[in-house]
This record gives structure tokens, C-alpha cells and sequence, in this order.
């Protein structure tokens, strides 16, 4: 028997009812909008909450790709998208280290733009500025005073985000959590190793690797499913996509719970 | 009861010389296919692009010819035809190894892919309507796009594993060349596969898993969540690749 035809498995669950009502999921690394090098299915605020809706995803936080590659778009027009769909979208204050102006501003309203700002984004290698460079002082400054996390763009070998930066910010800002988005793509000795040397503090985020074969697995063995937290890059990839990476890798149901939605709430808790 | 065929044609066996690992035995390949309830899979050397295709040929047949359970086929690696390191009559020797498609990779391999290198065999494998993997051209565009005109009546079954959204770079090779056959490996966007399917027919669509980079089983959740009916959805999981295979060497 196919672990699809397990009706005691997560996996034979979600393959017969696509959403599992005691299994919610919450997908962590989200984007919105157009984007220059790719084609996107869908890519507004109310296409991908119905997407979200079939494929049961309860909440979504995401950094909008305009406010990330263009300075025009400014948070508070990502803070009034959220405001349309206030059970499933929650935003990451995207962080552009070319506009400091811009950081201080938007910051100063962070407060106001709660429950729906829930923390901070910085895409380094994109943006070309490392992400233990002083540019982001204020900002990463402003996230550890207040304990929010800050997921980051990371990428094995990447000399912007890899694992050298990302430990110089953990020492640096003691009470930060760290999302690493993509898990330190391709480095994965090196992000077990960030997790542990920042107990409680870091959290690998699955981006792009749902689905290759073996390093979810890996990740579980090493770092433990309590340290990782999902996402798709929606709506780069699908919400299918990464649960059904998740679903098919080899680990256990109680690590798969851990990565859909546990680790969340116990960061945040049910209502947030 | 099993509720969809899958038949995998892009699974690679073996070990290549960089570590990247895959099953060794058809026994390891099948334990693998049947952990998610894959019927049927197509072959290929995982180590092809170090070995080389006069080794990997060769691998293949042995593999194949180890495997009792009949639920696997292999897949050769085509060279030019000057050098006489292919079978004299390469297409009877396939018949015989249960050989069902080829593949080439003249970029590690060193040589150009064209009319002058391959044109012959290219023609007979056109005729015999024998599928074509593309997986060596993964991320060449530019050189596949001048392939697939070189050869339009050849049955090209095409891929890209970089998860970078492909709708830009695949949809003109499926609107202009009906030979052209879309292997699904890293297309992420699960009901963007529907409008594939709209557009250029679930016909024209193949689940793939590309084994060992990818598991089996993503992409068989993907599929299933794709909005398309199950009739479609089933032609794109088995049905399709099973045909294609029946049409060229028989039941």
C-alpha cells in the first residue's frame, strides 16, 4: 500500500479530502504581484486567497514583490491589502536597505499596522547588500527590541545571506528571531548548525524544498521538525506544491504537524 | 483499490561520480516506485553525463535485464553516427534490452546535436515514433528551441528542473511543435497544469518525477490537486505515456 492509499496517514488524509480540518497549515514565505523574470498564474491578493481556500492554507504572511523590487510600492499599501482579508493575510515589512527614509517611516507605523504586520523581510542578495551590512542596523535593531521575527532571503554559498552572515546577526541582535527562508539552500550541514548554535532563535524555512528528494528528511534528522516552519513563495509555486512536498517526504506524522502549523502557534499562538 | 496509473519516464538509476546517489538495483528503484504507487518508470543512467553514453548504455541493459518484475524499461544515449559506437542496428538492440526511449547529451559529451550528427537515426526514430528525452538540454533553451526545429517530427518530451516558473519558454514549443511532449518534474505551480492542459491538451502532459533529484511523490499530489478532471488527470499520471510507449514498439 501507497502511503496516498494510508487513510491512517496524513499523507492518505489530505490525498482523499484535500483539507484536513484537524491539520491546518500556515504558510510563512508568501509574495504577491508581478515580477520581471517570471510568468505567474496568479498573483493578486484575491486570487491567491481563493487559492489558498481550496487548498486549506489558513494564513499566509508574505512581502509584496512591488515593495521588495520597486520603491514605489510603499507597506502601507501592503498593510491595506491585509486589511481585505483579515483572516488569511498577515505581512512581513519589506525592508529595502537603498531607502533608510523609507525603513524609519515605515517602521514608526509598524505598530499601527498590527495584528497584520507580524515582522520584518530582508531579500540581501537581491538587494546586493549583506545582510549583516549597517544598512539594516535600524531595522534589524527594531525587530530584536520587540523579539519579531525577520525571515531572510538565504542560499548556500551566497556571500550576501549564507551561513557567515546569518550567524554574525544572530550574535549581533541576541534576541531576533530569525526565519532563514530556503533553509540556507544547499548548505544544510550549515543551517542544522545555525539552529543549534541559536537554540529557540532560528527557524529554517522550507521554500523550494519541498519535493527534492531527501532534505526535509535530512533537516527533521538533524535540526529536528521543531526548528521548521513551511512556505511556497506563493505565488511562485503552489500551495499543493509544498504540502504535498511535505506530505511525501519520510518522516513522521508528528514532524509533518510540527512543520505545518505546531511550530506556528507556538510562536504566535492560535489567534494571531 | 489504486486510484491512478503513473508511469514515471524520468527516473535516473545508479550512482553518478560527483555523489549523488541514486537506487542501484531494480529491487531499490521498485521498493522506492512503490512507497508511492508508481506502476511503471522509464530509466536512465544517473551517471550519463561522467560515464558517458558507451558505459551508461550498457549499465542500462544490464539493469533492465536484472529486473523481474517487467515494470521497467530503459533508455539509451544517442551519439553521432560516424563513430560506430552505437549498435549497428541500434533499434533491434532496444527492442531486444526493452530499450523504449533515448536520450542524448552532446554538452558533456562533446559533440553537436544536429541533421549531419544524428540526422539518420533521427529519422528512423521519427518514423518509429520512439520518444526523445530532452533532460540533458534542461536550462538550454536557446539550444533547445533550435532542436526541437531541427527535428519537428520527432517526439521530444522536454523539462526544466529550475522551479523557475517555465510558462514563458514552454508554452511557444507546445503551440508550434504537436511533437512536443511536457514532462511535469519541477512544474511547481499545480493548477497551472490545468491551463496547460486547456490550452495544448492533457495530451500533451506527462508526470515525471525525475528521481532521484525529486521524490515520486510530490508531484503525484500536485497532479492530483490540479483542478482537471480525473479522466485527464489519469491520461497525465499513465495513461499517456503508455499509449505513447504501445504506439511505438507494441503492447
Amino acid at each position: 500500500m501507497s502511503i496516498w492509499e494510508d487513510k491512517n496517514t496524513l499523507a492518505g488524509k489530505f490525498w482523499s479530502n484535500t483539507v484536513v480540518e484537524d491539520c491546518p497549515i500556515y504558510d510563512m514565505h508568501g509574495h504577491m504581484g508581478s515580477l520581471n523574470t517570471i510568468y505567474f498564474k496568479r498573483d493578486s491578493a484575491s486570487e491567491m486567497v481563493a487559492h489558498m481556500r481550496r487548498a486549506g492554507v489558513k494564513r499566509l504572511v508574505f512581502s509584496h514583490h512591488h515593495a521588495l523590487f520597486d520603491a514605489n510600492l510603499r507597506n502601507a499599501e501592503v498593510h491595506k491589502i491585509c486589511l481585505g482579508y483579515p483572516e488569511e493575510l498577515r505581512m512581513y515589512v519589506a525592508v529595502n536597505p537603498h531607502y533608510p527614509s523609507h525603513i524609519k517611516e515605515d517602521l514608526r507605523l509598524f505598530d499601527s499596522w498590527r495584528p497584520y504586520a507580524v515582522g520584518l523581510k530582508i531579500l540581501a542578495d537581491y538587494h546586493r547588500v549583506k545582510v549583516s551590512d549597517r544598512k539594516y542596523e535600524y531595522a534589524l535593531s527594531f525587530a530584536n527590541e520587540r523579539r519579531l521575527p525577520v525571515l531572510f532571503h538565504t542560499w548556500g554559498g551566497s556571500s550576501q545571506s549564507g551561513y557567515e552572515e546569518l550567524r554574525k546577526v544572530a550574535e549581533r541582535y541576541p534576541d531576533l528571531i530569525i526565519f532563514a527562508g530556503h533553509s540556507i539552500y544547499g548548505d544544510w550541514d550549515n543551517a542544522v548548525k545555525l539552529v543549534k548554535e541559536s537554540p529557540g532563535k532560528v527557524y529554517l524555512e522550507l521554500t523550494a524544498i519541498p519535493g527534492v528528494n531527501g532534505v526535509i528528511e535530512q533537516l527533521v534528522e538533524n535540526a529536528g521538525s521543531e526548528s521548521l516552519l513551511l512556505g511556497s513563495d506563493l505565488p511562485w509555486f503552489d500551495e499543493f506544491q509544498v504540502i504535498g512536498g511535505v506530505l511525501s517526504s519520510k518522516i513522521s506524522d508528528e514532524d509533518k504537524r510540527n512543520i505545518f502549523y505546531r511550530n506556528v502557534e507556538k510562536l504566535f499562538g492560535k489567534n494571531w | 483499490m489504486k486510484e491512478l496509473f503513473f508511469y514515471d519516464p524520468m527516473c535516473s538509476v545508479g550512482n553518478d561520480f560527483l555523489g549523488k546517489r541514486s537506487s542501484s538495483t531494480p529491487g531499490e528503484l521498485l521498493a522506492e516506485m512503490d512507497f508511492y504507487g508508481i506502476d511503471k518508470a522509464l530509466v536512465q543512467y544517473n551517471n550519463l553525463a561522467g560515464a558517458g553514453a558507451v558505459y551508461a548504455n550498457k549499465w542500462i541493459a544490464d539493469f533492465i535485464s536484472s529486473d523481474t518484475s517487467d515494470r521497467l524499461r530503459g533508455v539509451w544515449c544517442l551519439l553521432p553516427e560516424q563513430c560506430g559506437e552505437l549498435p549497428d542496428d541500434l533499434f533491434s538492440a532496444m527492442s531486444e534490452k526493452k530499450i523504449c526511449a533515448l536520450t542524448l547529451d552532446p554538452f558533456d559529451h562533446r559533440w553537436v546535436a544536429g541533421k549531419y550528427s544524428i540526422g539518420k537515426i533521427m529519422a528512423e526514430a521519427a518514423e518509429r515514433k520512439i520518444p526523445v528525452l530532452m533532460n540533458y538540454y534542461n536550462r538550454k533553451w536557446e539550444e533547445l528551441y533550435r532542436f526541437v526545429e531541427t527535428f519537428p517530427d520527432n517526439r521530444l518530451f522536454i523539462h526544466d528542473t529550475t522551479r523557475h516558473g517555465t510558462d514563458r519558454l514552454v508554452r511557444p514549443l507546445l503551440e508550434y511543435f504537436p511533437n512536443v511532449y511536457y514532462m511535469l518534474t519541477a512544474y511547481w505551480v499545480p493548477e497551472g497544469i490545468r491551463d496547460l492542459a486547456v490550452l495544448y491538451g492533457a495530451d500533451r502532459l506527462l508526470y515525471a518525477s525525475c528521481f532521484p533529484t525529486y521524490n515520486h511523490g510530490s508531484m503525484m499530489f500536485a497532479l492530483k490537486n490540479s483542478g482537471l478532471d480525473m479522466a485527464s488527470i489519469a491520461k497525465i499520471a499513465g495513461v499517456n505515456m503508455q499509449n505513447l510507449l504501445e504506439e511505438s514498439w507494441g503492447k
